[in-house]
């Protein structure tokens, strides 16, 4: 009986997100969504991360296709009963189309309308309507219930607290079955029980309440074929696009190539969109360069006693596996600790003073590069640094991440002298003040008391921003971290 | 030339290395594993896997001896010990085969060669006089372990035989004296007796299958000794004289000493772990009674070193070196949710007949532990299917903590109990108590009925006892 029509929108996760890349679809239009449920994930800059549903109802429509960019706050599709007419939803996308703005028009002007949207009303949910499943989603933490792993797990998919059920297992214990009751008094349907619902009569029928993946669902228009004649072999039971290809290549029909229209074959070269990670970093570094007045200082420090140390503190404890760049993050904790103007972050306006080194320390990683931060380096030994560091490179390559484990950070190094490189100028990783390029450490000659001898040394590059660091603060710093790692005990200090 | 870097090097491609390697793959390590001899390690090419198809031989010839009991009668019956071999080795052959297909579906770099570290987060392998060397940010040692020598019997290979020879005979023994009664001893004495040999076994401790419960024990013996194995616990063998055509053994017991003659022994005393060569010296990586010291996810005292399965210690089952190689990596990866080995949950299955599995905590190890318990016992003479199969001879033991109604153990002896216990290993994750067991519904007519009876026992209503 309901007619409430419920949007879903692309959302906002964090303060520098302004659009989002759809990832995939787990529904097709047409299956029943429950609240809770994994509706589509969505990648932003650094990470993939998943739009849950907040109703239950039938997924309708769907606005943002697989592939698309769409900007914060806008429409990516419609949950409705499935009663409502073809005509309301049509109404709701229309009139909510034109409140957030046409996805292609405002490209260049995305700051303004994604403010616009962050204080734009809600849509026309009608709020009246709160059904009996929603108010089994109130209350408090409900993780000290007692309950089954089963009707636990069963409560998080329907989002139910577990608060509003009554146990009936033993010492009260909620048990699935205590769970689905509930549901379905509170005139909640039960998951797993639409499929069997139209299952009825129709073969080869409406395949629209059929699960498949997007890729399939568009393969399988294009080709004509209907998605109850496929065999279901994707994961959450869905039909994928080997299983349209399968009946095609059953009845000759060979995927639809793209219009005729395109390049000649003989291309030396494949273009490919760019991922929300490559964006990220095009659009961060082309800004750094654009508004950071970047101011370079160039040192050279000579490391033979730092090596000497190292090797003492590795031969020493069996837990320790200090590198280099171990040293140079330690060293540039304290010399941020001395020189504090330079553990800054600046967002054009405002300048945050930094009472923590948080250093970040650039990883590169197969598809682009992270910056997983040492958070408290000014408090943390080497050993703690270095099997800190050690952790978050592992996760960092395989993306396992938190965004708080990367995002933000005091002051940044970059190290290119694994790959023999001698010096190098690295771009500030805005909002940050700094950034320290460090090249290899390498035997040189150098003029000693009027002697020729030889050293190991590593040229170090800091790139500044002018506009609140000024040349000597930066040279300031770089001449103490120069001491630190000549004399590597007065960091002890 | 650049030395090689991966972010996860396994060394050992036994069921905790290559298990190790493919979680690692999985997660997205740039992996590679080093095997010296073959993928699968002893598990697979000279340990449970070949063990099990030679008892597969052993059922066969017990089922041939009761044949007559289900009214068959045949005559001319000749046994080929050598083709029982020779299915074992394929079934070896065709899953080490199999592991090598796993590598390459996970992308993981298979290095031929013996590993030693070289220094932290360093390996040297060594293949054919060369050595490499490779970087690896994450080192997971998974080298296994090998028997146990006595200090005045060894394996020599020829009178004496470990478990890889016995696994291989040319021929059958006439007299065989198998040496230690844990699991691997009373398997092989099991086999042997089935197969047609005289077979002394020999334990220095009270009971055979001494890590098991006492009553599972006390029947496992007896069920021996029916089958016509000679059974001498608190029993030593002193020496061994192979002057002789035949071995002469020196065997002290309870009742003194004596001389016994055998042509074939077998030791199986223990495994001890192979941290020899590996470079653990010159790096100070702690180990304890010939294993590596390693913490509750597998993290050794060297930075960026691990260590897991049969030479991180007890115990040495094929089931929880993949278990520790799978939360030793996700733990690396910082998967969320990973739970340090628990030892109590680490089922045991020992393929004698009749078979025995168990898992957690013996009734006399629960009490010592102070908890106040609730035992249930159901004898098999009086399960239908058990009789059915003329395999009544078993008991289901389970140990419940009384207060809690957590199960702490369950022991099992009888026919495929070896595939039930796994039965009571999900009801103890679920830390489902004796009331949720009792409530659940076994299928009639099966083994496993007794299973449940064992649980109502402990509830003092066993239906059919």
């Amino acid at each position: 009986m309901t007619n409430e029509i419920k949007p879903i929108n692309m959302p906002k996760w964090g303060m520098e997100m302004s659009e989002g890349d759809i990832n995939a679809w787990y529904f097709a239009i047409g299956d029943q969504v429950n609240a809770g449920d994994d509706l589509v994930d969505i990648e932003t800059s650094k990470i993939i991360n998943t739009v849950t549903a907040s109703d239950g109802g039938v997924l309708r429509a769907i606005i943002g296709a697989t592939g698309e960019t769409h900007l914060v706050g806008a429409l990516l599709g419609v949950i409705a009963s499935a009663e409502t007419s073809d005509a309301e939803i049509q109404a709701f996308i229309d009139s909510n189309s034109s409140a957030a703005a046409e996805p292609e028009a405002v490209a260049e002007v995305a700051a303004p309308v994604a403010a616009a949207i962050e204080t734009a009303p809600a849509p026309v949910a009608i709020p009246q309507a709160a059904n009996g499943l929603s108010k089994l989603a109130e209350g408090e933490d409900d993780s000290l219930v007692a309950a089954s792993p089963v009707a636990r797990r069963l409560a998080a998919e329907y989002g139910v607290n577990l608060n509003n059920i009554t146990g009936t297992g033993r010492h009260d214990r909620v048990s699935k079955w205590d769970l689905e009751a509930a549901v379905l008094a509170a005139g909640g349907r039960l998951i797993g029980n639409s499929i069997n619902k139209s299952n009825g009569a129709v073969q080869f029928g409406d395949d629209s309440n059929v699960k498949a993946t997007p890729v399939a669902r568009r393969i399988a228009t294009q080709l004509g074929i209907n998605l109850l004649e496929c065999r279901v072999s994707g994961d959450r039971g869905r039909v994928c696009k080997a299983d349209v290809e399968a009946v095609a290549a059953l009845k000759n029909k060979m995927p639809a190539q793209t219009d005729g229209s395109s390049t000649a074959s003989n291309s030396t070269f494949e273009s490919q969109p760019i991922s929300g990670m490559r964006k990220t970093i095009a659009a961060r570094l082309q800004a750094s360069k654009q508004t950071a007045p970047h101011f370079r200082v160039h040192i050279d420090a000579e490391i033979d006693a730092l090596l000497e140390v190292r090797k003492q503190i590795n031969n020493s404890n069996t837990n320790a596996k200090v590198s280099v760049n171990d040293f140079i993050v330690k060293a540039c904790a304290s010399a941020l600790m001395k020189v504090p103007a330079i553990n800054v972050q600046f967002d054009g306006e405002q300048l945050s003073y930094f009472s923590n080194a948080d250093i970040s320390v650039a990883v590169a990683i197969d598809d682009g590069l992270i910056t997983p931060i040492v958070t408290d380096a000014n408090h943390k030994g080497l050993v703690e640094i270095s099997n800190t560091t050690r952790d978050l490179a592992t996760r960092a390559k395989l993306g396992r991440l938190k965004p708080e484990e990367f995002q933000g950070g005091s002051f940044c190094i970059s190290n290119l002298g694994m790959y023999g490189i001698k010096q190098f100028d690295a771009i500030i990783n805005p909002p940050q003040g700094a950034i320290l390029a460090v090249g290899a450490g390498e035997q040189r000659p150098v003029v000693k008391d009027g002697q020729l001898a030889v050293a190991t040394v590593m040229s170090l590059t800091l790139s500044s921003d002018h506009r609140i660091i000024d040349g000597a603060v930066a040279a300031q710093f770089m001449s103490v971290l120069k001491g630190y790692l000549e004399q590597p005990a007065t960091m002890l200090g | 030339m650049t030395t090689q870097q991966f972010d996860l090097m396994v060394v050992g491609g036994g069921p905790g290395g290559y298990v190790a390697a493919i979680r690692g793959a999985q997660l997205g390590f740039k992996t590679a594993l080093v095997e010296k001899e073959h993928l699968g390690g002893v598990c697979l090419n000279w340990g449970c896997i070949p063990t099990k198809s030679l008892l597969r031989g052993a059922d066969i010839a017990h089922t041939l001896k009761e044949a007559e009991h289900f009214g068959f009668t045949y005559d001319n019956l000749s046994f080929d010990i050598k083709k029982l071999v020779q299915h074992s080795r394929a079934v070896a052959s065709k899953l080490t085969h199999g592991v090598a297909h796993l590598m390459q579906k996970n992308g993981i770099t298979v290095i031929d060669g013996s590993a030693s570290l070289a220094d932290k987060c360093l390996l040297n392998v060594e293949h054919e006089g060369k050595v490499t060397q490779y970087k690896a940010t994450h080192i997971i040692l998974a080298t296994g372990a090998r028997a146990r020598n006595l200090p005045s019997i060894a394996i020599d290979g020829d009178r004496v035989w470990g478990a890889r020879e016995a696994m291989t005979p040319n021929a059958l023994p006439r007299k065989l004296l198998v040496i230690g009664g844990g699991a691997i001893g009373v398997e092989f004495a099991s086999l042997y007796n089935d197969l047609g040999t005289d077979v002394t076994l020999v334990e220095a401790e009270q009971r055979i299958t001494p890590a098991e419960d006492a009553d599972i024990s006390a029947l496992a013996e007896k069920a021996f000794v029916q089958r016509g194995i000679k059974v001498l616990t608190n029993s030593i063998v002193q020496s061994l004289d192979t002057s002789g055509a035949d071995t002469s053994a020196l065997i002290s017991g309870p009742k003194g000493d004596q001389h016994l003659e055998f042509d074939q022994v077998i030791l199986a005393v223990g495994i001890t772990g192979n941290i020899e060569n590996l470079g653990l010296e010159s790096l100070k990586v702690e180990t304890a009674k010939g294993f590596l010291q390693a913490d509750g996810f597998g993290k050794t005292n060297l930075a960026g070193l691990y260590a897991i399965g049969d030479v991180a210690g007890p115990p040495w089952l094929a089931h929880k070196a993949s278990h520790e190689a799978v939360i030793c990596v996700e733990k690396i990866a910082g998967v969320d949710g990973v739970k340090p080995l628990n030892k109590d949950q680490v089922p045991g299955c020992t393929y004698c007949r009749p078979q025995i599995a168990s898992v957690g905590l013996t009734e006399a190890q629960a009490k010592a532990a102070g908890h106040s318990i609730r035992v249930g016992r159901f004898n098999l003479n009086a399960n239908g299917k058990a009789l059915a199969i003329n395999e009544a001879e078993g008991l289901v033991k389970t140990v419940f903590d009384e207060n809690s109604g957590e199960l702490l153990g369950a022991h099992m002896i009888g026919p495929e109990v070896t595939e039930q216990i796994q039965g009571f290993g999900i009801a103890q994750q679920l830390e489902a108590t004796e009331h949720e067991l009792a409530q659940s519904i076994f299928a009639h007519p099966t083994v496993s009925e007794s299973m449940h009876e064992s649980v109502l026992d402990s509830l003092g209503i066993a239906i059919h006892q």
